[in-house]
């Protein structure tokens, strides 16, 4: 049997254009697929993302070599604007008190980040779903991730947020759709962790809002953040445009992280 | 996945440091990047783990002792991706491979796995193209 290297290419596009924010926020498509409800149709596998750095595969088979570029990066620059998304902007804005310990926490990120030690990156760092299961009055969000693979399981019934309940690393949800986009509103987080890669650290006041639509065939996801302790504003990330996958879930090996008392620099990768 | 019996080189050329599902440290921060260096040696584990897979490495000096080297290399995901498994490593495990990588700085018996050729001849290959960060 002849030897044959598959590859599946990450396919989570991140466009820094932006289409104006149409006010009813939904993708100008007549061929969004619906559910028996009459909602868009969420379900699916979604391409994984592996946030590496473009690679080159190079193959030699019998003498013969050939060269493949690899690009399995979540985010890759802008191939265009993204119907139905908001004004959005490379990284957030901070109040000026602030800006210097989020330049430390970035410059010294392999010390300084939970997600280098396995940490959990929590909403929305953690970016898209891999795959959605969408039922009547809730969703749920399956991912992969080097930490472990959570879920969420999102009301979508009208209920308001949970009282009480202890703060998280993916924080406490509910969902609704705005025309044919699902919006998910998340509050109650732990404070431990980054909502991006740039040590953009938050508090307990952070509050997010998601919004996923469907652009074709592809899901597009966006996420608001929002820290009225230490933002100057609101942060709309780039929208991220992922293809539907065969890929199926699997589970993430477990995460062992032994480099950290062989540091002996901050040399460190931002590859979201 | 299993190769077949044919030589098969597989190059995988990075232009950077292997890493996690998200941000990392980048190699050059752990390993001399310009010391590249060739080892053989018997394999005598591997673990399929994240953020690096690990291959472990019994190789045995002029003297007869044995140096017990472990090298790591990119998460599972990023091999899932390209179609390799574990078993692809491990087939060889009591088997005496040749592994070129880079040390750690810090002199322990550590390397980056750049290049791995087993005992029928495949191999599999990062090349660094381009800074290390």
């Amino acid at each position: 049997m002849t030897h044959r290297l598959v590859f599946v290419f990450a396919a989570a596009l991140m466009f820094t254009g932006f289409a104006a924010a149409d006010k009813k926020d939904s993708v100008a498509t007549s061929k969004v697929p619906r559910v028996a409800d009459g909602h868009p149709d969420l379900n699916g596998i979604w391409a994984y993302a592996i946030d590496l750095p473009p690679v080159t595969l190079k193959k030699e088979i019998n003498g013969a070599v050939s060269t493949t570029d690899i690009d399995q990066r979540a985010a890759k620059p802008a191939q265009g604007p993204v119907a139905g998304a908001r004004p959005s902007t490379p990284a957030p804005s901070y109040k000026p008190e602030f800006r210097e310990k989020v330049k430390n926490l970035f410059d010294n990120e392999s010390k300084t980040d939970e997600v280098f030690y396995c940490g959990k990156p929590g909403v929305p760092r953690i970016g898209p779903p891999r795959r959605i299961i969408q039922l009547p009055g809730e969703m749920v969000f399956l991912y992969e991730d080097v930490s472990g693979d959570p879920y969420r399981i999102i009301p979508t019934d009208g209920r308001t947020h949970r009282k009480g309940a202890n703060p998280s690393y993916y924080g406490d949800s509910v969902a609704h759709w705005e025309e044919d986009t699902l919006v998910v509103d998340v509050t109650n987080f732990v404070e431990n962790g980054w909502f991006g890669e740039g040590g953009y650290f938050h508090t307990d006041a952070m509050h997010v809002v998601e919004r996923l639509w469907r652009n074709g065939e592809n899901l597009v996801w966006q996420a608001t953040v929002d820290d009225p302790k230490v933002l100057a504003a609101p942060w709309t990330i780039p929208p991220r445009l992922i293809t539907p996958s065969n890929d199926p879930l699997e589970e993430s090996p477990p995460c062992v992280e032994d480099d950290g008392h062989r540091l002996l620099n901050s040399d460190h990768h931002q590859q979201r | 996945m299993r190769h077949k019996s044919s030589v098969i080189l597989v190059v995988f050329i990075a232009f950077l440091a292997a890493g996690p599902a998200r941000a990392h440290h980048s190699p050059s921060a752990v390993f001399d990047m310009e010391k590249k260096f060739t080892m053989t040696g018997t394999l005598t584990k591997v673990d399929w783990f994240n953020p690096h897979i690990v291959v472990y490495l019994d190789a045995k000096k002029n003297d007869g002792s044995v140096e017990n080297w472990k090298f790591e290399s990119n998460p599972p995901s990023w091999f899932r991706r390209v179609a390799l498994a574990r078993e692809d490593f491990a087939k060889a495990i009591g088997q005496t491979v040749t592994v070129e990588g880079v040390p750690a700085k810090s002199g322990v018996l550590y390397g980056y796995l750049l290049k791995i050729t087993f005992p029928d001849g495949n191999s599999l290959e990062l090349v660094f193209k381009g800074p290390t960060n």
